[in-house]
């Protein structure tokens, strides 16, 4: 395998996947649980599997993996959890472009529910 | 957890530095969030969260580089296209390709997942009994206090000490941290339920602070408890804790009654303490003041080095404290010190017969990738022009390795995950059936080592076998020059071959012999004349507690009105009680001192005789062989008679070349001089040697005396007269099945006094298996080794001949038609492939006579070089190898030429 040299300014499509036009599922759901304000890794976890109803249970490498890229997408920030915790403890808040993304992509899933109903496909109003 | 800060570090530096910690606290809850779920959800989530710490950390450094040329990858070229070059893609087209040939896949990943399977259960056994330190903090600076007479031929193995020295250490080493010493014992326990004849072990307060272990509940003893008079305690193991009282933590307060003396219970030990044996149902201060210290050999001890002792230091420290006590007690004259490292004196010299497994398992491991790579080899063969077309398509090496490679690791995982279940349930078969003699067989299961191991192990055999066909890619371009009709494979790909045949014939020869000495042993063994018949005879033991019976008058009354009862039951020809039963021990030994022979300088070189003290027709009802003279009789017993029945290691040792009859003995070493003279004894019989341990270890002077002139509750010990006859092992020899005897053997016990248990029942001829058992194993084992290697031998020879008969289908054709009589080919296919089995069994005789040495210390009374052996074996594998040469032969011969000719 050839390596390659890269600089961390290089762009890593990932969460954001241009060539799908989506945002993965697991994104999604992170993106989704620090909605209601900064939170840290282990309680963006549980919130994740609430959520999805069990269907998503993130492993604890795999959430980090995740926030990291995210934060290096810039639709994530590191912030200050509050005095009392544990300063190993790190928080995440959702940013202005990470907002963005949650809403371009429920509305393509909106778009994709509203298509299908049409052709009669998933119950509910057409 | 350790484990996961483990796996953490194998990710990249800078994921680590930023979200390591955090991602240990989200572990940390994770797990915590999952005990409180159970042991099943909590085992679930350890196994995902090393599996994603795994997968973060490949993904992160193999897959950050390759994820950022996807990215590029994609914006270049249609989608699918950079899809192609991915690992998982490889992995799925591998899995399709091994899907399409079932039989090739099934057959190489059981081979591995066999031979992966011997290895892994072996090494848990390796790693669990020798190399991982014993279960103690520090442990690496725990020793035993061994000792050596070399004066009395004894240079060390010597396992007891007495008090004396004991608190002579304690008072005066400047090297030891901290000493400890304990000894074993029985009682029983009445009160709650039937009477339960208990295994008790005494310690000194300060054992637990050497081993560096706290009790689960409760406490140990303390210093006070340590001394003589004080109310008596007890700590209970977890294992008799379970068993008897429910795991009830109440019990801790409670009373319970041993030997008749109300006991405290003050304490439970953690479920791992398994110090020094698991049998121990509970514990019990040893007690001993420097005041009242005995000079009997009565003790164990251990003891914990300071930081900056050696065990050599040490030794050297001990023997001069040693030399120093002798002054004041001189049977301690000529005593040194032969410590060793606990964990050498616990694990001894199995370690040797373990590694010996080891190898011989990777040895099968070595046959079973011959085999895989055999197949794989008729594999790529048959996908010669498929890759020739690849690499004029472009497809440089490295694709064309990864394309191999893809196939053989996905076998590998898959052998390694089938093979580590399999290990599974083979090592829970070894500890339920493994000997019990084995030390450390409680600690022996799968843990995070051994599956790092089996994983390492897997990879590495996959890629042999897998490396194995890449060697032959280089010359594959040439294939497109060929026509389509490749008649004759090339010369080179039959030499590939016929190496790894050679390999396994020589390996499988190799195994078979280990297997065969391990056998002839075990038949040597079994032939052993024991001096004694264990057949149709059961035994058990009797310890009446001393407070009931306080004499050796009340005792000795009491084992004859139970031996009555015993005498009295249909089926029992007789029954006769020992202090100590054959194969079950030393026990109580001293020197002795021959009459008129005070003078001899030879007196104090002599090794010690054990002490036997004996119930009217024990000689008889053991059938020890008697060689001259008479054999104890009941009513030397009823008399007291003082007389002896000695061994013939004894006579040889203290009347080389003389009439033992006759002569008078006594008991040496006048410890206290307030005490009077052990009586002198006159010598009546001479018996056969009987074993005391090792059936294969030189036979021990023994000596029996009626037990009513033996050591008794109110005599004390430092009279040396002989064993304490509280406790005796019965002997029942019945014409029908021993066992059949337990239920009336225990109802005649109860008869005599319902407060008596019968304990360790079991027949003689089960004690005299069971100290054969670790021979017995490695035989088993060994046998199941070579077994498999003869096997998978035998197939891959046969698969090699029938692949080379069929490349050579069109040649055989040409021959047949060209006149060729069909005998005349089989036999030209046979030679050819014996004088390759030939050349593996020459080379694996050269292995297995250069290695004989390795496996001596498993052998009992036959060579490593063993003619018998090394003959039966070579003949086997030859013919099996002639067989499996001759069938594929025969058929190729049997062709029609026009048939033969046409198959391309």
């Amino acid at each position: 395998m050839p390596r390659m040299r890269t600089s961390d300014s290089d762009p890593a499509p990932g969460s954001l996947d241009a060539a799908r036009g989506g945002l993965g599922e697991l994104p999604f759901h992170i993106l989704l649980a620090l909605g209601d304000g900064p939170s840290h890794g282990y309680a963006i976890g549980q919130r994740v599997e609430e959520e999805s109803g069990g269907r998503l249970d993130p492993t604890t490498g795999a959430l980090y993996q995740a926030l990291r890229r995210l934060t290096e997408e810039g639709l994530v920030t590191p912030v200050a959890g509050p005095d009392h915790v544990d300063p190993r403890r790190k928080y995440f808040a959702i940013t202005r472009l990470g907002r963005r993304a949650v809403a371009q992509e429920a509305q393509r899933l909106a778009a994709l529910v509203r298509a299908a109903r049409q052709r009669g496909l998933y119950p509910g109003r057409a | 957890m350790r484990v996961h800060r483990w796996l953490l570090r194998l990710s990249p530096e800078a994921l680590r530095q930023e979200y390591g910690a955090a991602m240990e606290d989200a572990i940390a809850n994770r797990l915590a969030a999952a005990r409180a779920a159970g042991r099943w959800r909590a085992t679930k989530v350890w196994w995902r969260e090393s599996a994603g710490l795994l997968i973060v950390a490949i993904t992160e450094r193999g897959g950050r580089a390759a994820r950022i040329r996807h990215a590029r990858e994609r914006l270049l070229r249609p989608p699918k296209a950079g899809m192609m070059d991915t690992l998982a893609q490889e992995l799925r087209h591998a899995a399709r390709r091994l899907t399409r040939t079932p039989i090739f896949t099934a057959a190489a990943a059981t081979t591995l997942a066999l031979a992966i399977a011997a290895n892994a259960a072996i090494f848990t056994l390796v790693y669990r009994v020798v190399l991982n330190p014993l279960p103690y903090a520090d442990s690496g600076r725990l020793i035993f206090l061994d000792y050596g007479i070399p004066g009395r031929n004894v240079p060390s193995g010597v396992p007891t000490m007495t008090w004396q020295l004991y608190h002579q250490l304690a008072d005066n080493t400047r090297l030891l941290d901290s000493i400890a010493a304990y000894t074993g014992g029985s009682g029983t326990l009445t009160g709650s339920g039937t009477p339960e004849r208990l295994v008790i072990a005494r310690g000194t307060p300060s054992l637990l602070s050497v081993l560096r272990v706290t009790p689960a509940l409760g406490r140990w003893f303390t210093e006070q408890e340590g001394v003589l008079g004080t109310p008596a305690v007890a700590v209970l193991t977890h294992g008799f804790w379970v068993r008897r009282f429910g795991a009830d933590p109440a019990v801790v307060g409670r009373t319970i009654v041993i030997d008749g003396v109300p006991t405290d219970v003050v304490g439970v030990m953690p479920v791992s303490f398994a110090f020094p044996r698991p049998q121990i149902d509970l514990w019990q201060p040893a007690q001993s003041t420097r005041a009242s210290a005995s000079f009997l050999f009565s003790i164990q001890g251990i003891a914990r080095l300071r930081d900056d002792a050696t065990v050599t230091s040490a030794r050297a420290e001990i023997t001069n404290l040693i030399e120093d006590l002798a002054r004041r007690a001189p049977n301690q004259t000529g005593i040194v010190s032969t410590a060793l490292p606990l964990h050498e004196f616990f694990v001894g010299r199995i370690a040797e017969a373990l590694w010996i497994l080891l190898a011989a398992v990777g040895l099968l491991l070595l046959v079973a990738c011959a085999n895989i790579a055999n197949l794989f080899l008729v594999r790529s063969e048959s996908r010669h022009r498929e890759v020739a077309v690849r690499r004029a398509l472009g497809a440089g090496t490295q694709r064309l390795a990864r394309y191999f490679l893809a196939e053989s690791v996905l076998l590998g995982v898959v052998g390694g995950i089938v093979g580590l279940a399999l290990a599974w349930g083979g090592v829970r078969l070894l500890v339920a059936f493994g000997p019990v003699n084995l030390p450390r067989l409680n600690e022996v299961r799968i843990d995070a080592v051994v599956v790092l191991f089996t994983a390492g192990l897997s990879l590495l055999a996959a890629l042999a076998f897998g490396a194995i066909p890449l060697l032959r890619l280089a010359p594959i371009t040439a294939t497109l020059h060929d026509s389509g009709r490749g008649q004759t494979a090339t010369r080179g790909q039959h030499r590939a071959r016929q190496i790894l045949m050679t390999a396994q014939v020589a390996l499988a020869l190799v195994l078979l012999v280990a297997s065969g000495l391990t056998v002839r042993s075990v038949q040597r063994l079994r032939n052993l004349d024991l001096g004694f018949d264990p057949a149709s005879t059961l035994s058990f033991g009797v310890a009446l507690p001393p407070r009931v019976y306080e004499t050796r008058e009340r005792a000795a009354a009491t084992h004859r009105a139970i031996l009555d009862r015993l005498n009295a039951l249909p089926g029992v020809v007789s029954a006769s009680a020992s202090s100590t039963l054959p194969v079950s021990g030393t026990n109580y030994g001293n020197g002795l001192v021959v009459e008129n022979e005070l003078d001899n300088p030879q007196q104090l070189q002599r090794q010690f005789a054990w002490f036997r003290a004996v119930a009217g027709g024990y000689l008889e009802t053991a059938s020890i062989r008697l060689i001259r003279g008479r054999t104890l009789t009941q009513s030397d017993v009823d008399r007291r008679e003082p007389v002896v029945v000695i061994d013939e290691a004894l006579a040889a040792m203290y009347f080389p070349g003389q009439d033992p009859i006759g002569k008078r003995v006594r008991s040496a070493a006048r410890v206290d001089p307030k005490l009077p003279a052990p009586p002198w004894l006159e010598v009546v019989g001479l018996v056969a040697n009987t074993p005391t341990g090792a059936l294969t270890a030189p036979p021990l002077p023994q000596m029996f005396m009626p037990m009513s002139i033996a050591g008794g509750p109110e005599i004390p010990s430092e009279a040396l007269i002989g064993p304490n006859i509280t406790t005796m092992s019965y002997v029942v020899r019945s014409t029908t099945n021993p066992e059949d005897l337990t239920a009336a053997a225990r109802a005649a016990v109860e008869d005599v006094d319902a407060n008596l248990a019968i304990a360790q029942v079991r027949t003689l001829q089960e004690i005299v298996d069971r100290a054969g058992d670790q021979m017995l194993f490695t035989m088993v084992l060994l046998g199941i080794a070579a077994g498999v290697a003869l096997l998978l031998g035998a197939i891959g020879i046969y698969g090699v001949v029938s692949y080379i008969a069929a490349q050579r289908t069109g040649e055989i054709g040409v021959r047949l038609a060209l006149g060729a009589e069909p005998s005349g080919v089989a036999a030209m296919i046979l030679r050819q492939s014996v004088s390759v089995t030939m050349i593996g069994v020459g080379l694996g005789l050269a292995a297995a006579l250069a290695g004989g040495r390795v496996i001596e210390a498993l052998l009992y009374n036959v060579s490593p070089r063993d003619p018998l052996v090394i003959g039966v074996v070579t003949l086997l594998l030859t013919g099996i190898a002639v067989v499996a040469c001759w069938l594929p032969a025969r058929r190729a011969a049997r062709l029609s030429p026009l048939e033969a000719l046409r198959t391309d």
